[in-house]
């Protein structure tokens, strides 16, 4: 049974499902529900995920049906045929989606059936169930990209061998998708492989319409797109590899191994060359690290995806010491135990729970001479943790 | 039955006639809005915008020591984050602890919309008043709940015998109206409900023994509330604007109260001890101010936004009519209207002729648009965001004296983006929410509002050419930005008419 949540950090499946279609190139939303969802969940976004902004055709701009009461009562399947015939004459994109929200499909909208009356015509629209009860912005993510590639693309036929998928970065509800997929397109093709981030400037409708020719899906996520993954195995035959965001020299050269090997490369040179670059900067930060004592105990209060890397890295390379690592997501319990590592995680979404709960795992001085507590203390966390951190004397990165 | 006894509130859309799709001009929309033509008119496209409840949260956030319980699924609180720092930003302009205010989500599933969401909704009231101690909790329900005919009044009437805080319901399912506006209602309406808005004795005050002492203190207060005003703010109107109306009040004799952003529990009890209810918008507040004539005979006056010379004096001299202070305010209207416009002249010389164009609140874009023509530019365009009847005086201000001017009433980026390409403005003073939009154009623009900011009254005149003034030194950032960015739109809507998806919903 599902319960009450503090401060959700991250929206519904309708907003993920827009935030994703509002950062692939070309891709147009049709938002099957009352005017109001587009704008607060994107604006949710666009001024709350590291002002990621409204991009090409999202936010107040996303085409919208705006039902009211009248579709409530009497359905909302013509507003919605007139909405899409509208847009396809008006907004300029090369695939549209539509995606519910809660109301149309608790009133048993028939979208799907709408969209293939266009699609009969041969336009590029595809509809995605997507209402808030289903899941949080993670589900929308699967959803949208689970609806493009193993739906709406045609299976591939052939396979180009030097070409990778990144998927299980969501994008909107990390503030630094797009750096991370950044890096890990500049890193893969430095080893001479092809890669589409799908979310990044620069990609283009090609990068989407290619990707069914992929020769290997690589899931950033041992939680997310990973089911996305195994159907689009099933549908054009491309391997996926489930991978930690490598974070850190030594998560990095590991991951750039692992790939060199899934392509039959040589990734010696290239973590050689990477290895020097980073170690030619952070060498410089030796001296302030270490004459301004930067070393701490720490706390760690992120997303899945972020939970292990981030562990990780400030265990082994920052050699701090990690007291606690909270996961934000609401997972079921088979997520969860993909998760094991030597990290032992902890499950908690509300802001107050969090504070209670490291309150309870490390009790603080109460004036005894003599006590061994866990300052000094950096907690790693979102900008919901600022007062926590506070309260608690802690240093604070959101 | 009067609305102020349903647990529910009514949408604007029951309640006056209203709209919010027209092209034309003034003079037609005001025969079109009473006749009600206007209430035929939608749209065959439309995009995404906010909802009653966007508007609800806004309000609500503001309110000190609560704590809102979203009764939704996950995604409608999303919007929170953004808010609740700018409710706390607010706060700390007006002197009061900048806290974020907590909220939670009741998180409805797949299962609770099957087999209803009271029993979550009754948990998460308990546990909010449990964890946080507030004096307010704030029950907003959202469409899912208000589709499968969850009982939030009753969840909250049993709540309220159980938990410390008193619960003000809001219900604002943005399906039940396409108007953002209908969100005040919303939000007076669960005050008027939920709140005690009379002082409690013992409380807020020692109730008096008799006696020669008690009758000259019950004397004095009653003097004192003779020329007490209530000023009703909300979300556009900042801490600056705030300051410039009570500046002027307090120069007539007045003493001036701010509801019902930013006031807390113990504030709001004190909302019937006033003379007069004075609103600062036509379509903000006629639901609460009705309703405190209807229950403590305070009566109120609604005479536009004091926006330029001409609305601010008409405003001051209403007010000031309750009291028999007209002379009065019309010498504080002269003398003020002398200092404000020695110090605009250098910029009169510099903005004169310039073309503008108008986009946001129905009442705000009348009133500023006629203030600057007044003031030598020349209005080629107003976008209203919604038009009811509450919004008539100023439009037919408008008619009288912009009579052939463009009057759209729209919230589409679309038309307006058509507007802007196709009467090509100096300027657009424009609604928050679509300044990076209009950027993206290349055409300068500044804010139609923003609390931050300068907007009523002779400060407002001052600061509001001085933006502009501002705004045409440098506008590299937005010429360079234009260049660079592709639009959404096909070129052939450009070439029609801007307002060819507005259709009659008769038809």
């Amino acid at each position: 049974m599902s319960e009450f949540i503090e401060r959700p950090r991250t929206a519904c499946a309708l907003a993920g499902a827009l935030t994703v279609i509002g950062n692939l190139p070309d891709v147009i939303p049709i938002i099957h529900t009352s005017l109001g969802c587009g704008g607060n969940l994107a604006n949710s976004v666009a001024f709350g995920s590291g002002y990621l902004g409204s991009g090409y055709c999202n936010g107040s701009a996303a085409p919208s049906t705006g039902v009211t009461e009248t579709e409530i009562v009497f359905g909302g399947t013509d507003r919605l045929a007139e909405q899409i015939k509208n847009t396809l004459e008006l907004i300029d994109g090369k695939l549209y989606i539509v995606a519910t929200g809660c109301m149309t499909e608790m009133i048993g909208d028939d979208t799907a059936g709408a969209v293939s009356e266009f699609r009969a015509e041969g336009q590029p629209v595809l509809a995605v169930s997507t209402p808030s009860f289903k899941g949080d912005s993670y589900h929308g993510y699967d959803i949208v990209l689970d609806g493009i590639f193993n739906s709406y693309l045609p299976k591939s036929v052939e396979k180009n061998p030097k070409l990778v998928n990144i998927f299980g970065l969501v994008p909107g509800y990390d503030p630094f998708f797009r750096g991370d997929l950044e890096e890990i397109k500049r890193l893969l093709t430095a080893l001479g492989l092809e890669v589409n981030t799908f979310f990044t400037p620069g990609q283009t409708f090609e990068n989407l319409a290619s990707a069914p020719s992929a020769s290997l899906n690589i899931v950033f996520s041992r939680v997310w797109g990973g089911e996305l993954a195994e159907k689009f195995a099933e549908r054009h035959g491309t391997p996926y590899w489930i991978a930690d965001l490598p974070i850190g020299p030594a998560a990095t050269d590991a991951f750039l191994a692992e790939a060199a090997t899934r392509f039959n490369l040589d990734a010696e040179a290239v973590i050689e060359k990477e290895n020097n670059e980073f170690y030619g900067y952070f060498e410089r930060t030796a001296d302030a690290f270490c004459d301004q004592d930067l070393k701490f105990y720490a706390v760690t209060v992120t997303n899945s995806t972020y939970a292990i890397p981030v562990s990780r890295f400030i265990t082994q390379e920052l050699g701090w010491v990690l007291c606690d690592s909270f996961v934000t997501d609401n997972l079921t319990d088979a997520q969860k135990s993909a998760l094991q590592s030597e990290t032992p995680l902890q499950f908690v979404t509300g802001v107050q729970e969090i504070a209670r709960a490291i309150k309870q795992n490390h009790p603080q001085n109460r004036g005894q001479r003599y006590f061994d507590d866990i300052t000094p203390l950096y907690i790693i966390g979102s900008t919901l943790e600022k007062r926590t951190a506070a309260a608690r004397g802690a240093k604070h990165l959101p | 039955m009067s609305y102020y006894k349903q647990s529910v509130p009514p949408v604007r859309d029951s309640r006056l006639k209203i709209g919010d799709s027209y092209a034309g001009n003034a003079c037609d929309l005001v025969n079109c809005g009473r006749d009600g033509c206007l209430l035929q008119k939608g749209r065959g496209f439309w995009q995404a915008n906010a909802c009653q409840m966007a508007l609800t949260l806004m309000m609500a956030t503001t309110v000190e020591n609560s704590v809102i319980v979203m009764h939704a699924p996950g995604g409608c609180g999303a919007l929170m984050h953004s808010l609740s720092a700018q409710a706390a930003k607010g706060k700390g302009v007006r002197g009061k602890t900048p806290a974020a205010i907590p909220w939670l989500s009741t998180n409805l599933t797949e299962a609770d919309v099957i087999g209803g969401g009271e029993r979550k909704l009754r948990e998460t009231i308990e546990y909010a008043d449990r964890e946080f101690r507030p004096e307010i909790i704030f029950v907003v329900v959202t469409c899912a709940p208000s589709i499968i005919g969850d009982d939030a009044e009753e969840v909250a009437r049993q709540a309220r015998s159980r938990v410390s805080a008193d619960v003000v319901s809001l219900h604002c399912p943005g399906f039940r109206s396409r108007v953002v506006a209908s969100a005040y209602d919303t939000f007076y309406h669960g005050i008027m409900r939920g709140l005690d808005l009379q002082p409690i004795p013992r409380a807020d005050f020692l109730p008096l023994v008799q006696g020669p002492q008690a009758e000259a203190a019950e004397k004095k207060y009653l003097f004192q509330k003779s020329r007490t005003v209530n000023v009703w703010n909300a979300t556009s109107i900042g801490a600056q604007d705030e300051q410039e109306v009570e500046r002027l009040l307090t120069a007539l004799g007045l003493k001036v109260r701010f509801f019902a952003e930013y006031s807390s529990r113990e504030e709001l009890r004190q909302v019937s001890e006033a003379a007069l209810n004075v609103s600062m918008c036509n379509v903000h507040d006629d639901y609460m101010l009705k309703y405190l004539a209807e229950k403590f005979a305070v009566p109120y006056v609604i005479a536009g936004m004091p926006i330029g010379f001409r609305h601010t004096r008409e405003w001051l001299l209403q007010i000031a009519r309750h009291f028999g202070m007209e002379k009065e305010a019309a010498a504080l209207a002269g003398h003020e209207e002398k200092l404000a416009r020695e110090a605009i002249a250098p910029f009169l010389e510099r903005v004169k002729g310039k073309t503008v164009l108008l986009c946001g609140g129905v009442v705000r874009v009348g009133a500023e648009a006629t203030t600057l023509a007044e003031l030598g530019f020349n209005v080629l365009g107003i976008r209203a965001y919604h038009y009811d009847e509450g919004a008539e005086p100023v439009f037919s201000d408008v008619a009288e004296n912009l009579a052939d001017t463009p009057v759209a009433v729209s919230n589409q980026l679309f038309e307006m983006t058509h507007q802007i390409k196709s009467l090509k403005p100096d300027l657009v003073i424009s609604h928050n929410g679509t300044q990076g939009y209009i950027a993206k154009l290349g055409v300068p623009a500044i804010q139609l509002f923003s609390t931050d900011g300068a907007f009523f009254a002779y400060n407002g005149i001052y600061q509001i050419l001085r933006r502009i003034v501002f705004e045409f030194k440098n506008t590299s950032y937005r010429d360079r930005l234009s260049r660079h960015i592709r639009l959404p739109y096909k070129q052939s809507y450009f070439e029609g008419d801007a307002f060819k998806y507005i259709i009659n919903n008769s038809t």
